[in-house]
């Protein structure tokens, strides 16, 4: 356990070394708040309208709950096992007597946890520049549920991130690629963090209920919002902790026949 | 002069072209990446129309004319100006001192020199829909002609800023995001200004013209635009032009080249 | 044209941003940023004729590198008065551009993916070279070069040496009246140097071509400079023939002997001064003058199986002239 303190450390450190890159990756996520703020601030102008099952208190509250969600699930270090795997990296870190899956989990949560102090400051800030009407949830049950949809998110992403970094073993010129088509472009859109996705038709808003996808952003601010409620957040959970599992085996099973391709490149 | 340098803008294009035709498997992932992303905002659009009816004002199908106008300037960017994004390597490791001693202008090398094809591909059907909306919207022939032109103000202030931001490079190595930044600032013109409030409104019109790039265009051609703000429209981007090339002249002053 | 480059005065300062550990640094340096001006060159003056071939050495940052910028055009100088083929090199005029070329060991235009021959036909149309003075250089570069064969490779399967002396081809491919050359070969294994270093000698020789070149590497200079420049800390040291260097630093010689017994072995330093004595091996230094008679004494009062007369090490040589740098 010590170990994993001591990388959650490191990689809090570095970081910072980073700093300006941190900063502006910061910048960046506001901008792209402001754009889907004023779209559905627009959208809800009038207090009294009721439209996809929102009003203008339910959907800027959710607007400000991606802010918050974002920083928590999608803030991550796992992207670069990518380039580990395809530029050899790796080695370094089978020798060590750490797992790897823990080394970069843990180096995850120190990212979350940096990304959640900014993104609660800006939080604040937006809060105060742009007043908007928000819903503070009060029932302990909803919060409690709120948090379990919220770790299930993290290994979620987590595992997808890490299947991801598994395709260099066998090709690795497409590392930053095929990260760039799934987590750049497709959580993008199909999470939730532009648009909620009960404004799609119902056919297809079932398709990507499917997917893990939504379980990343969607799923937990509409649980925080309390529109999913009972049977549905109870189905809601299974589905997202099917995919846990689902992902988990998936990702042990490729990982162990990569590892085997790359020890026959000897590494 | 204009042929030479139109020869070799073939002959680099060309060269880029065939060094990523040998990354055929990640072309094809950035390709559907793109044409993925621009899919999925474009249903948004749809299907959030479909139940409100309008936005700020504008009707369905003018929101996602601003749209495709703002992907047209975006896309033809990128597709001219890729190299921008490959400037500050070559700062870095000083490559930039071997396109300094040549006989052409090094400026045009650093911005043009190596056209994206993903985006040869997307550019077309990009057109076509465009065309389609705006024959939808019902436009007068004037109506066309200054959106046209205004369209080409955009794309000037567009290259404005490219050339900015090569200037920035030359003058601070600290700041590598300068081009991203500018993507998201652009990227809030997906749609009309109008959606946001004072002072980011006035911001994204006047200081930083993603208003005057993308928006005033469309709203020129459906009259909604006053002749002072076309007027002023064309003044920013013979400005920006202007101010841009300064800064290039003055950051070569400063480049101190890496490694002396 | 009596003189190929002329340099008076000149003065380049860079400024450097000094930042702060720490993140509270990173921000005061975003909002003040602290200059420092760094002095590259200070008040540098030297002139070059037509056809000459001329070394520069000097420790890393004395301002060799900063100076061949500044002739091609790279570098705004600060102060001073620089002239190329009667051009103000930072004007970059084509014309000039077209006449001059510069190589960097270690930085490439070559197009990296591609075989080395896209560049140059993208080079000829860059330059301006008509197709048969093209076909012509380029045959001719080739062979020198010994790099016909792969021309059409792509870049990166190319070795280092073999890549280095396709930049070679590229820039001069439009046979460049002048020549700068910033360690050409850097990082480069004995046979790929020796291979450069005639090249260069052969290319100065054939077209009449001004070369001033910079290497970390003394067997460039010794094989190729009949003129160094020594510079140190932005400022000329030392200014003409090599062998003239050698004449006013080197003032003794080294002699090397191999001895058969330790017989008479404490006498040695009657001869000269000892530099070295681990037996059988002894080397001794001797004025320049008295080296042959010494190297005579020796053979007759000891028991020497084995004798040489050397230089000082060209090196040596060198830190002299820098440790004779007049005191400010």
């Amino acid at each position: 356990m010590r170990k994993y303190l001591q990388i959650f450390k490191i990689s809090f450190e570095e970081e910072f070394t980073y700093r300006l890159n941190f900063i502006l990756w910061r910048i960046r996520n506001v901008m792209q708040i402001f754009l889907t703020y004023f779209i559905w601030s627009t959208v809800y102008s009038d207090p009294a309208k009721q439209i996809f099952g929102y009003d203008r208190t339910k959907i800027l509250t959710y607007v400000f709950g991606i802010m918050i969600v974002r920083a928590l699930v999608l803030s991550a270090r796992a992207m670069d096992v990518s380039n580990d795997v395809a530029s050899g990296n790796l080695s370094n870190y089978l020798t060590k007597p750490v797992n790897y899956f823990k080394y970069w989990f843990t180096r995850d949560i120190s990212s979350k946890v940096l990304n959640l102090i900014f993104a609660t400051v800006e939080f604040i800030l937006l809060f105060l520049v742009l007043k908007p009407p928000f819903l503070f949830q009060t029932n302990i049950a909803v919060i409690l549920a709120f948090l379990v949809s919220i770790i299930f998110a993290v290994i979620i992403y987590f595992l997808i991130l890490f299947l991801l970094s598994s395709i260099p073993f066998w090709i690795p010129e497409i590392g930053w690629g095929s990260h760039f088509l799934v987590t750049v472009v497709i959580v993008e859109a199909l999470s939730g963090s532009l648009f909620p996705i009960n404004i799609l038709p119902q056919g297809l808003q079932s398709i990507i209920l499917a997917t893990p996808f939504p379980y990343l952003i969607y799923f937990p601010v509409e649980v925080y919002l309390g529109n999913i409620s009972g049977w549905a957040l109870f189905g809601g959970l299974m589905v997202a902790a099917s995919w846990v599992g689902v992902l988990w085996v998936f990702l042990n099973v490729v990982w162990q026949k990569g590892l085997k391709v790359y020890q026959s490149f000897g590494g | 002069m204009f042929k030479k340098y139109f020869k070799i803008w073939w002959m680099m294009s060309r060269n880029s072209f065939s060094a990523v035709l040998g990354q055929k498997l990640a072309l094809s992932m950035f390709l559907v990446g793109k044409i993925f992303r621009f899919i999925f905002f474009f249903l948004f659009l749809y299907f959030l129309l479909k139940g409100t009816g309008s936005l700020a004002g504008y009707s369905g199908n003018q929101i996602i004319f601003f749209f495709l106008t703002f992907s047209l300037v975006d896309v033809t960017t990128q597709f001219l100006f890729r190299e921008v994004y490959k400037f500050r390597p070559m700062i870095i490791k000083g490559d930039f001192d071997l396109v300094l001693v040549k006989p052409l202008n090094a400026l045009f090398r650093v911005l043009m020199g190596g056209a994206d094809v993903i985006d040869l591909i997307t550019i077309p059907p990009l057109v076509v829909l465009t065309i389609v909306y705006g024959v939808s919207l019902h436009p007068m022939m004037s109506g066309v002609l200054i959106y046209l032109i205004l369209l080409i103000n955009g794309f000037l202030i567009a290259t404005a800023f490219h050339i900015a931001i090569l200037a920035f490079a030359i003058v601070t190595t600290e700041v590598d995001h300068a081009v991203m930044i500018y993507r998201d600032l652009t990227n809030l013109g997906r749609l009309p200004v109008d959606i946001y409030k004072e002072p980011l409104k006035g911001f994204l019109t006047y200081l930083i013209p993603v208003g005057i790039m993308m928006t005033t265009p469309v709203k020129a051609m459906i009259g909604s635009a006053s002749v002072l703000g076309i007027i002023i429209a064309f003044s920013a981007g013979i400005l920006s032009m202007l101010l841009s090339l300064k800064f290039w002249n003055f950051a070569l002053t400063k480049y101190t080249s890496a490694s002396s | 044209m009596d003189r190929a480059i002329i340099v008076d005065g000149l003065v380049k300062d860079f400024e450097v941003t000094e930042r702060e550990p720490g993140l509270t640094g990173a921000f005061k340096s975003l909002i003040s940023p602290k200059k420092k001006i760094v002095n590259a060159l200070k008040g540098v003056s030297f002139s070059i004729q037509p056809g000459e071939l001329v070394g520069f050495i000097g420790p890393n940052g004395a301002g060799k590198t900063t100076t061949l910028k500044t002739l091609s055009g790279l570098l705004y100088p600060t102060a001073g008065f620089v002239e190329v083929l009667e051009f103000d090199p930072w004007k970059r005029n084509p014309e000039f551009l077209k006449q001059i070329s510069l190589v960097m060991g270690q930085k490439n235009q070559l197009w990296w993916d591609l075989p080395a021959i896209e560049t140059f036909e993208l080079n000829r149309a860059i330059y301006d070279i008509p197709t048969r003075s093209y076909n012509e250089n380029l045959k001719e570069l080739t062979e020198l070069l010994d790099v016909e064969k792969l021309l059409n490779t792509p870049v990166r399967k190319l070795s280092l040496g073999q890549r280095m002396r396709m930049e070679l081809v590229a820039a001069l491919i439009h046979k460049p009246k002048v020549l700068f050359l910033d360690e050409p070969t850097i990082g480069l294994d004995i046979i790929a140097q020796q291979k450069v270093r005639d090249f260069i000698y052969d290319y100065n020789r054939k077209y009449n071509a001004t070369v001033l070149l910079t290497s970390h590497n003394m067997g460039d200079l010794i094989n190729l400079a009949r003129r160094v420049i020594i510079i140190n800390d932005g400022k000329i040291l030392y200014d003409g023939a090599f062998e003239d260097l050698i004449m006013q630093y080197a003032k003794e010689k080294i002699i090397k002997a191999t001895l058969s017994n330790e017989n008479n072995i404490s006498n040695l330093e009657k001869i000269g001064k000892i530099k070295k004595l681990s037996f059988p091996e002894v080397v001794l230094s001797v004025p320049r003058s008295a080296a042959a008679v010494a190297a005579s004494e020796l053979l007759q009062n000891f028991p020497v199986d084995d004798l040489t007369i050397e230089e000082i090490p060209i090196e040596e040589i060198i830190r002299k002239a820098f440790k004779s740098e007049p005191k400010k």
